[in-house]
This record gives C-alpha cells, sequence and structure tokens, in this order.
C-alpha cells in the first residue's frame, strides 16, 4: 500500500517525465526505488501519453496518431549518422518491412540495413549470430514459436521493450488494443518483448458463390442428403464438401477443379494445416493441452484424435492436386486465387491477396469462417472419448511474425523507434489491409464495429470489396477469440518438435509412413529432444505457458 | 646476419620450416582443431543457449546408430552416389573421347560443356525447382507434350531422380575435363597404330584409350564418389528432403540437426560414424585400384 507521500513522488514523477523535465533514465530508476516495475511504469505513463496525442502533424506525414513530444524529437532527425541491422523473414512479411524503411529514415535521419533469410534457414541464422554474441543485427523478425529458444541462458537473448513505451518521444501505439490470444505471443511471462507487426491465425476461406449456387445444392443434396452447408460447421461437413467439389468444372473454364487446396511441402509452414485442423479431435472444453502431459512431458501427439484427426487429413489431401506435397505456401494460394479450389484452411493473407484483380479471379467471393468443430473429441490426458454438440477450437497458429530487440543491439533506441514507427497506426493498419505485405489484424483497430473500431471506409481506400472484410473480419476474429483455443508451443526447441511433427506428416503423404508409424515417431523425437533440454525446465514452461 | 652466412645449411633447414608453418598452422586451425572439438561434442549433452550441460557417454552414438532416418539418409546418399556417378563418368569420358578425336564442334563444345562448373549448386537446385514444378515447368511441360506424366518434386523417386539429373548435368563436365587431360597425354603415334588394327573408333577406345586413361579416370571417380557423398545443395534446395525424409541426403540431416537444432552432441556423433564409413570405403577404393595398376 504506498503512503501519501509515495503517490506525491509518483506524480511528480510521472508528470516530470511526461513533460521532458527528467530523462528516461531518471524516471525509471525513481520508480524502481518506489517499488514500481517496468509495466507499471509503463501502465501509469499510458493515458498521459494518450493525453497528450494528436491525430496528425503535416510534417510527420507518415505517423497518425502522434504525441506532442514526438512532433519535437523528430525535429532534431535523431538518428542521423545511426544505421540499424534488421534480419528479415525473406517473405512477404519481410516485403511489407522494407516498405517502411525509407519512410522511417526520412522522418528520422536514421538508416536501416534489411537481410533477408529464407524461412528454412531463419531459425539457425538467428540464434548463429546470437549464440555466438556476434551481434552483427539489432533486431530479428521471428516466428512467435522461436520465443522458448531466446529464454534459454539466465539472461535472454532479447529484450524487454516495456521502458520504450512508457517514453513518448517514440512512436505510439497502444498494446492495450490487442486480442488478448494474440498479446500473448509477444509476450514472456508477463513482460512485453516484441513490437507489433503480425497477426496470424488459421480460418477456413471458401468461394460463398459457389457454396450459394443452386444447381450444386441440389447435387450436392442429392448425393449426401443434406444442403450443401455454406460454410461447413463440422469436419464432416468439411470433408463432404471438399470430396463434392473434387475431379469436375464447376467453374465452368474447361478444366476440372479441386475441393480443398493446402501447401504440405516439409521444412516449409505446411504443418501448421494440420495443427489448425486436428485441433477440434484433441481439444475441448474438457482438454487444453495437445503437445504433451503438463504432469511428465510425455507426447500426446500420438493419441487417438491425433490419429484419427491424421487419418482425416490424408483424405482431405486428396480433395487438392497431387502435387499439393511439393508445394510452397504460395503455390497453395495460387490454386485458391486463380479460382480452381472451393476451399483453403489457410492465414488471412488469402483474402486479403484475393482483392487484387492482377492475381486472383474471386475478389468479392470470398467468405470466411472458424476451422470447423467436431461432435466427439479424445481427451489424452483421461484416455476417453467424448461426444459434444459442437466441438469448435480457435487458434492462432502461424508465425505472428514480429520483430524483437537483440540484447547484444548497441543502438536499441533507434531500433525500437523502427519497430515501434511501423506498430504506429496508421502503418499497423496499412499492413494488415495490403496482402503483399503478409500481415493480419490483431489489433482492436483493425476489426469493424462491435468488436473493433474500423470504418469499412478505411477498408475500401484500400480496395476491399466491402461483403469480402465484412465477411473476412467476422470470421479471423471468431477464430481468435473463441473461448476455446489451441494452445501456442513456445517451450525452447519448438522449432525443432515441430520440424519432427512436420517430416512424419509429410512422409505420411508421400506414402512413406502409415499414420500410426507416423505419430509414434513423432513421440519418440520429441522425448529425445525434451531429455536433451531437460525434463523438468521443459515442463515447468509448459505449465507456465498455460497461467 | 653474421651466423646465416657463417652456417648455410643450418639456416636453410630452418627456413623450409618456417615457409611450412602458414600451412601447417591452416591445418591444425581449420583441420585438427574442429575434429578436436566435434570429437567432444560428440560425447556430450548440447543445448542452445546453455552450451554443453553434460557429458553422456557414447548415448549420442547409440541414438544415431538407432535412428531409421539416419541409416534413411545414407541409403538415399548412396543411392545418389552409386547412379551420378558412374553416369557422369560414362557421359564425361565419351564426350572427352569424340573431342579428343579432334571433331569440328570440338572447341565450342570445350567451352560450354564446362558452363555448369561455374554454376554455385545451390541455384542449380533452386533452377531445378522450376525445371521440374507441376506448375507449368519446362521439362513437366516437355514431357507432357510427349504424353509423359512424371511427378518429380512430389514423389520420392521422382524428387531423387530430378536431384540426380541436376547432379549429371552439373559434374560431367568434371569428368570431361580430367579425362580429356589424359587422353590429350596419350602419344598419337598410338592412336595412329591402333586405328590400323581396329575396325572403328570406338574399338580404339575401348582397346586403347579407356585402359591408358584408366589411372586418370580413378582420379575423377575417387573424386567424384567423394564430392558426392557430402552432396548437399542441389538435392535439399530442390526438395529441402522431402516428401517427408524420403530425398534427404546424409549431409542434409546433418545439417539439420546440428546447425539448424543446435544439437551439437548427436550432429557431431553423426558426422563421425560418416567419417568412418567413407574413410573406409575409400581404403577399399584405393586397395583395388592399386590392384588393378599392378
Amino acid at each position: 500500500m504506498p503512503s501519501g507521500g509515495d503517490v506525491e513522488k509518483l506524480e511528480h514523477l510521472v508528470h516530470g517525465y511526461l513533460k521532458g523535465k527528467i530523462g528516461r533514465r531518471e524516471f525509471v530508476l525513481g520508480g524502481l526505488q518506489l517499488g514500481l516495475s517496468l509495466a507499471v511504469l509503463t501502465r501509469l505513463t499510458a493515458p498521459a501519453r494518450a493525453a497528450n496525442l494528436v491525430e496528425s502533424a503535416p510534417e510527420v506525414p507518415y505517423e497518425s496518431p502522434i504525441t506532442k513530444e514526438r512532433i519535437d524529437f523528430l525535429k532534431t532527425k535523431p538518428f542521423k549518422g545511426t544505421t540499424i541491422n534488421v534480419m528479415v523473414l525473406k517473405a512477404t512479411v519481410g516485403d511489407g518491412l522494407k516498405y517502411h524503411v525509407p519512410h522511417w529514415e526520412e522522418e528520422t535521419g536514421g538508416k536501416v540495413n534489411v537481410a533477408e533469410v529464407p524461412i528454412e534457414t531463419l531459425h539457425q541464422q538467428i540464434f548463429s549470430d546470437l549464440a555466438s554474441g556476434l551481434g552483427r543485427y539489432d533486431t530479428y523478425m521471428t516466428g512467435a514459436w522461436f520465443y522458448g529458444d531466446f529464454f534459454v541462458p539466465e539472461t535472454p537473448y532479447i529484450i524487454e521493450i516495456d521502458s520504450f513505451l512508457a517514453d513518448p518521444r517514440y512512436p505510439y501505439w497502444d498494446p492495450d488494443q490487442w486480442l488478448p490470444s494474440m498479446r500473448k505471443l509477444y509476450e514472456w511471462n508477463g513482460k512485453l518483448y516484441g513490437v507489433l507487426f503480425d497477426g496470424d491465425a488459421q480460418a477456413l476461406y471458401f468461394r460463398k458463390d459457389i457454396f450459394a449456387d443452386g444447381q450444386n445444392n441440389e447435387k450436392f443434396k442429392a448425393k449426401y442428403g443434406y444442403e450443401l452447408p455454406s460454410p461447413p460447421k463440422t469436419m464432416k461437413e468439411l470433408h463432404d464438401a471438399a470430396e463434392f467439389f473434387t475431379g469436375w468444372d464447376w467453374n465452368k473454364d474447361g478444366g476440372n477443379d479441386w475441393g480443398l487446396a493446402l501447401h504440405a511441402k516439409v521444412n516449409e509452414q505446411g504443418f501448421f494445416h494440420f495443427l489448425s485442423l486436428s485441433a477440434p479431435y484433441v481439444i475441448s472444453p474438457d482438454n487444453k493441452y495437445y503437445f504433451f502431459n503438463p504432469q511428465n512431458m510425455k507426447p500426446l501427439i500420438n493419441s487417438e484424435g491425433h490419429l484419427r484427426a491424421l487419418e482425416d487429413y490424408i483424405k482431405l489431401a486428396g480433395a487438392g492436386p497431387r502435387e499439393e506435397i511439393s508445394w510452397t505456401l504460395g503455390q497453395g494460394w495460387n490454386l485458391f486465387l486463380a479460382g480452381h479450389s472451393a476451399m483453403e484452411p489457410t492465414w488471412g493473407d488469402l483474402p486479403t491477396l484475393a482483392q487484387d484483380p492482377k492475381t486472383s479471379k474471386v475478389k468479392g467471393k470470398v467468405g470466411a469462417a472458424g476451422i470447423p468443430g467436431t461432435t466427439e473429441a479424445f481427451n489424452p490426458i483421461t484416455g476417453q472419448w467424448k461426444k459434444y454438440e459442437f466441438n469448435q477450437v480457435g487458434n492462432s497458429n502461424g508465425g505472428s511474425w514480429h520483430c524483437v530487440i537483440s540484447r547484444n543491439s548497441k543502438k536499441r533506441e533507434a531500433t525500437y523507434d523502427f519497430l515501434a514507427f511501423m506498430a504506429n497506426k496508421k502503418n499497423a493498419f496499412f499492413n494488415s489491409a495490403n496482402g503483399w505485405t503478409g500481415v493480419q489484424p490483431g489489433m482492436k483497430f483493425e476489426y469493424l464495429p462491435p468488436v473493433g473500431t474500423a470504418s469499412l471506409d478505411e477498408f475500401k481506400a484500400q480496395n476491399w470489396d466491402p461483403d469480402d472484410v465484412v465477411e473476412y473480419l467476422k470470421g479471423y476474429y471468431s477464430v481468435l477469440s473463441a473461448p476455446v483455443q489451441e494452445e501456442y508451443l513456445r517451450i525452447p526447441g519448438t522449432a525443432e518438435y515441430w520440424h519432427e511433427l512436420d517430416v512424419n506428416i509429410s512422409a505420411v503423404l508421400g506414402g512413406q509412413m502409415q499414420p500410426k508409424a507416423a505419430l509414434d515417431a513423432t513421440a519418440a523425437a520429441w522425448e529425445k529432444i525434451t531429455e536433451r533440454y531437460g525434463r523438468e525446465k521443459q515442463k515447468a514452461l509448459y505449465q507456465a505457458s498455460f497461467a | 646476419m653474421k651466423a646465416m652466412h657463417g652456417r648455410p645449411a643450418e639456416y636453410g633447414a630452418v627456413f623450409k620450416y618456417v615457409l611450412l608453418l602458414p600451412a601447417v598452422l591452416w591445418v591444425v586451425a581449420f583441420t585438427f582443431a574442429p575434429l578436436i572439438f566435434v570429437i567432444r561434442y560428440s560425447f556430450a549433452n548440447y543445448v542452445l543457449g546453455m552450451g554443453i550441460t553434460g557429458y553422456i557417454g557414447l548415448q549420442n552414438y547409440a541414438d544415431v546408430l538407432a535412428s531409421d532416418r539416419f541409416w534413411h539418409s545414407i541409403m538415399v546418399t548412396a543411392i545418389y552416389v552409386a547412379v551420378s556417378v558412374p553416369v557422369e563418368v560414362v557421359l564425361g569420358f565419351i564426350a572427352a573421347w569424340l573431342v579428343n578425336l579432334g571433331a569440328p564442334w570440338a572447341r565450342g563444345f570445350r567451352t560450354i560443356i564446362g558452363m555448369p562448373l561455374f554454376t554455385m549448386e545451390v541455384a542449380i537446385g533452386y533452377l531445378g525447382v522450376t525445371l521440374f514444378s507441376s506448375q507449368g515447368g519446362l521439362v513437366t511441360a516437355v514431357l507432357e507434350l510427349a504424353g509423359i506424366e512424371v511427378p518429380w518434386l512430389s514423389t520420392p523417386s521422382g524428387g531423387i531422380a530430378a536431384a540426380i539429373l541436376l547432379d549429371i548435368w552439373r559434374w560431367t563436365s568434371f569428368v570431361f575435363i580430367i579425362v580429356l587431360a589424359g587422353l590429350s597425354s596419350i602419344s598419337s603415334d598410338l592412336y595412329d597404330a591402333a586405328i590400323l588394327d581396329a575396325r572403328n573408333h570406338w574399338q580404339v577406345m575401348w582397346r586403347l584409350g579407356i585402359p591408358l586413361a584408366w589411372p586418370v579416370t580413378t582420379i575423377a571417380i575417387l573424386l567424384r564418389i567423394i564430392e558426392g557423398l557430402k552432396v548437399f545443395a542441389i538435392p535439399y534446395a530442390l526438395t529441402t528432403g522431402g516428401p517427408g525424409t524420403s530425398t534427404e541426403v546424409f549431409s542434409a540431416m546433418d545439417y539439420l540437426t546440428t546447425v539448424q537444432f543446435f544439437n551439437f552432441g548427436q550432429g557431431s556423433a553423426m558426422g563421425i560414424i560418416f567419417l568412418i564409413m567413407v574413410a573406409a570405403l575409400i581404403t577399399v577404393f584405393f586397395k583395388q585400384m592399386r590392384k588393378r595398376l599392378g
């Protein structure tokens, strides 16, 4: 309980800091002397920072809203002569980051060097730089599943950003705008390390025009005995619809079309399809554990529920071209965008890319929904199947690609400034509304009312079809805010755990292994990884991830 | 200076060691020291961010030897070498023989055939993705015109076949250059005499060219086997080892284990085991070669 004197001191401290009378270091030290954590200090200053906000400033065209302190700060060209080195994923998200570089350089006088690294070597490149202590990069674009590895050393490889957030001279962005399921992926033990960029989740996208077609409905009903579900809500409906739309010319272009597009090239991101589609076979209101038993860190991946999910996944893969097994993410999307696939369970890039008539034939025809659910789920902890009226599971699967700052960086201020610049509402909204940036919405201001504060006009200004954006945001939000969520694995070694799952699923799809053998092999490999990292340490971190 | 002038023999003895020193330092720094580190790591449990967390005896070796994935990668590598090297040797030898005959197209051909050697292997691998892609790949499209459908990158056999074809394209010229050098050193008198006795040039090649160029050809074979066993960039860039691990060569598996996931312990054990296997193979090869060469 703080005394009256302490409160007075605190008020003095906060006011002094916000008016620029005391520096950040003095502010933080003063706060710590009063027994306050950085997180608390950040929260104390947030309302005051917001009070100093203006909607825009003509001399700062690339930020909105902006604080008065920031406007003054930029007048000094604060990072003139400073060069920061950024490692990004060589993909759309990397392009998204590069787009903002010249704007930030123009505003601050700083310089940004961007190194692009393909996904198959990104983890290695990041951790080689960190573990060797070379510190060639100030910041890295990380997948959320690399997080655990940052925290293996006693002093984490990356730094907290709370103290920067409290400083009104940096670009304004508000972490309280995050949807809770997304914010978790940027934090570790309740502390913020990542700066807003991407917000991934997998939803089901479908051709609403094809599903609404009366003739298709009649044909479907004749074959399956019930109305064509638009969209499919259960796994059975998904399978029936995928099978129905496979192998005939429903788009009337002279060639046969497909029911469902996937991408399944090994060492890519295809395993996320399985993680999302298998979740409702295992996760339920009665079980939140998908990967490990939290009591002993024994793998659950070869449970009966996972096995049934994999067997069904193989059938679903049959509703797309055989070559999907060697397809990268973009190749999978192309099938849907070219109008040859009725459905695709994937990230929000798809409906966003669909808005570009140069690459898409499906603008205005894209529906979105949550990943279909089940009516029965296996609880791998109790070893029992249980019936449910409808068991749908949300997810935040994907990279949620964003940058973290290296502990070896000597230019932390400039680095944070650049990252926060991209997190500023104006730039963040631009990212999430344009498919080529690879960025999906994770903040409330990127959603339409009643859940968010964006307006349809803002999306129309970015060339969105109004129906598509309404459907997309509704479907995407339903995935991220579903009451039952699939866990996101972030313990050390996650990249390796998921790699083992990836190669074994690919082996099943390629006919190299049977599903049971593949899942057993995955479980055995996971045991070895757990042993190497230390079972007790892994268990504690795994349990903490559910706290 | 006085002493040096007075004792030139002694100075010479010291000076030759001084000249050797850079090479010795290089070998110690970049061959022996890493090997010692690898041996040490192979007995250790290594974790990213923590380093060596303990020594576990032969556990890493036991795990590697019990791993189906390890043996599968050895098998894929063996198939890769067993198919690509003989084809490269045969094609390279025939091309060298024809060029050595002095055909009018020889000069231009000699330049063109050497070009793949100057191309990076990883670039060839990525080029292969374009050539063998099911969505408009050049090779796929040409074969489809002839009514042949090959699922190059979506099946284990198609993936390894595509990688081998690219390897043959890349390395045939290497065999060609070495064999051509060997054939060029054979006296023209011998050719002239042989042509008088033989029915055609192929008979000359069979009876004269191959036996006389055999020593240099075995060097080409040996170098290709060693390089083939280390193959990484072409198959990995082409298929990343998939579907599953069906096209995963040994180097790719060791790379993933050691470099991608920082499991230095097991990766080192893998490397040592493979080193022993390759050393045994090369020893047998040398013994056979010595026997044949008398």
